[in-house]
């Protein structure tokens, strides 16, 4: 089920968050728990088993790592054998497929296989697994005795299948005791709209924008055309996912719960060391806490710590999809970011703030070229264009397309920093009184969801694209 | 009292990985698609269908029936019989990307209602063979069939992959 979608908005909501309301306090989580797992069986009929079966695993590898806890050792074998486990059933369903093409690319045999298509959220779950277990190992965490409590941890269905990846240790307390109130409800509402029109609004469109632009032939684009599709495309994929997560954490605050941010204005950045401290910031405090610094982050020779730093970027890449353009995509920020570090971010910082942006763009856009390309032959192909090998600098395609989606460009921009939430404020702020600021807010934000509701009818099916991670 | 708690999580910790293992075995063995390339499926499939009910119809036909656009998808068979009394056809589509096998499901499923709205007054014998439509979702393979030998042709399909 999507939140962006009808069913979501006008039927499982209310219901759930009614029934939520209603009932006592002791019987909360397990309500949530109960529409969780309709909410993921609802799309994932069968993988919802898979779920389920993965929550029961790490239950109880957590309280058999903590039982050793006298024996280091034991503990030691306990968590490799739970880590290696949930890594095994992540790999086979997200990279055995592809393992078995490049085999087959690489070397003279055509072994066919059997497919099985990718869980949704697997990733985002798998993930939140092993932080429990690293967690519960490094004694950061107490094994969580009830399993009711355990399992709405994993299967939230706010954050289940795009994240952010919650961590346990943030949320541990919260299983137990939260506060649920109108003014977090409303809170939260109003972060959910918010992230509703991101995505229908903003990202659907770009997305739109960006896919009559790929169409083109690489040969056939001009420079304007092939900038104006990356840059629709990171519009596209930024309100798309910002938007989720806007919406994940708005439900969150809804049922009660505090999730950390997951973006900070990530195109406002100034290096790309800098937009990876603001984009899907989850994913990497996640590898940061449990690979990076377990390697020896940068306590270490300056070799060992490009080394880390690369492991750590090809393995972000790799998380995002079992092709080589993600890894490539990884690796290219794993450079970029080594560069940063140990070559030119000194004289960057220097540099006047414009220049820094500029720097950052390019770095921020490249990296999508590669991103959203199905091989590297067309990420290369689709560079080229941008810098004029494709037909020309300028053409009628990308004047047009200039001239018919302006207003999409300039909202994209005014979002993209804190300046479009700044404009809502303000707003508001031009009443005096509190009952008249409520009564403006009110109106700005249900005529922003009705905006977003009237993309969405209006709309074709438009699954968020962190779905396919 | 300790001990007996660490040996049932650690028991449990394998009992469900055995039941994750078991579980993925199954999906494998029924839900799986294949990499196998379309046309060898199709040949499969052909082979076990019979001449005399079944033919195999174009694209324009593919559209009317179904509303699908054959260009949409990597592989599309269809097979429908001559006569207009008979609700027999095979419906063989691989998909280019998971999210249209949903598209291609609501298609089916549209094709199967407003057909039996035309057959269960005047023909009931076919609308029955449209309520026992087999239809199955491998991989990016999706597979429909309503004839008298339906389950035939769906262990043809499975056994093709």
């Amino acid at each position: 089920m999507l939140f962006s979608s009808i069913t979501f908005l006008f039927l499982f909501l209310p219901v759930v968050l009614a029934v939520y309301y209603i009932v006592p306090y002791k019987v909360k989580n397990f309500v949530l728990l109960l529409a969780s797992l309709f909410f993921y069986a609802w799309g994932e009929p069968v993988y919802v088993f898979l779920m389920i079966f993965s929550v029961l695993f790490n239950y109880f590898c957590g309280r058999d790592i903590h039982s050793c806890g006298d024996d280091p050792r034991r503990a030691k074998l306990s968590t490799a054998f739970a880590v290696v486990a949930n890594l095994l059933i992540l790999g086979f369903f997200k990279y055995y497929g592809f393992l078995l093409d490049t085999v087959n690319a690489v070397l003279p045999v055509d072994i066919p296989y059997r497919e099985l298509p990718l869980p949704v959220g697997i990733s985002f779950y798998t993930f939140q697994a092993l932080s429990y277990i690293l967690d519960i190992y490094r004694k950061k965490a107490e094994p969580q005795k009830n399993i009711l409590y355990f399992a709405l941890y994993i299967s939230m269905f706010p954050q289940l299948i795009a994240g952010p990846i919650v961590r346990y240790t943030d949320i541990e307390e919260q299983l137990h005791r939260r506060k649920i109130n109108a003014v977090k409800l409303g809170q939260g509402a109003m972060m959910f709209i918010i992230g509703l029109a991101k995505k229908t609004v903003i990202a659907n469109t770009a997305g739109a924008v960006f896919e009559r632009i790929s169409d083109i032939p690489t040969g056939s684009m001009s420079v304007l055309t092939a900038w104006l599709g990356v840059l629709s495309y990171a519009f596209q994929i930024y309100y798309d996912f910002s938007g989720y997560s806007d919406m994940a954490i708005g439900l969150g605050r809804m049922f009660g719960f505090e999730f950390r941010k997951n973006f900070d204005y990530p195109y406002t950045a100034r290096s790309a060391t800098e937009f990876w401290r603001r984009w899907h910031i989850s994913l990497g405090t996640w590898f940061r806490e449990y690979v990076y610094i377990p390697l020896g982050g940068n306590r270490c020779s300056v070799s060992r710590n490009i080394f880390n730093l690369m492991v750590v970027w090809t393995l972000t890449g790799m998380w995002h999809g079992a092709a080589w353009n993600f890894i490539a995509w990884g690796v290219y920020y794993g450079v970029i970011i080594v560069m940063e570090k140990y070559a030119w971010g000194a004289s960057l910082d220097n540099m006047p703030e414009i220049v820094q942006h500029i720097y950052a763009g390019i770095v921020i856009l490249t990296g999508w070229v590669f991103f959203f390309s199905p091989s590297l032959g067309y990420s290369l192909r689709y560079l080229l264009a941008m810098v004029g090998g494709g037909s020309g600098i300028v053409d009628s395609q990308g004047i047009f397309i200039l001239y018919t989606h302006w207003l999409l460009y300039l909202l994209a921009v005014t979002g993209m920093s804190a300046f479009g939430i700044r404009l809502i404020r303000s707003a508001v702020r031009l009443f005096r009184s509190v009952p008249a600021r409520m009564a403006a807010a009110s109106v700005i934000y249900m005529g922003i969801f009705l905006t977003a509701v009237a993309f969405l009818v209006t709309d074709t099916f438009n699954p968020f694209l962190y779905f396919r991670f | 009292m300790k001990t007996g708690k660490i040996s049932a999580s650690r028991v449990m910790k394998y009992v469900t990985l055995a039941a994750i293992l078991a579980f993925v075995i199954i999906l494998m063995l029924f839900m799986s698609g294949s990499t196998r390339p379309f046309d060898e499926v199709k040949e499969a499939v052909a082979e076990s269908l019979d001449p005399d009910e079944l033919t195999e119809q174009d694209c324009a036909r593919l559209k009317r029936d179904f509303g699908l656009n054959a260009a949409d998808f990597s592989g599309v068979a269809y097979y429908s019989a001559e006569s207009t009394i008979s609700a027999s056809e095979v419906l063989l589509i691989r998909v280019k990307d998971y999210e249209q096998i949903q598209t291609v499901l609501d298609a089916v499923g549209q094709r199967t209602e407003s057909r039996m709205k035309d057959f269960e007054s005047y023909l009931p014998e076919q609308a029955h063979l449209l309520a026992d439509a087999r239809q199955s979702v491998r991989g990016a393979y999706v597979f429909y069939a309503v004839s008298p030998k339906a389950g035939e042709y769906l262990k043809a399909f499975s056994g093709s992959l």
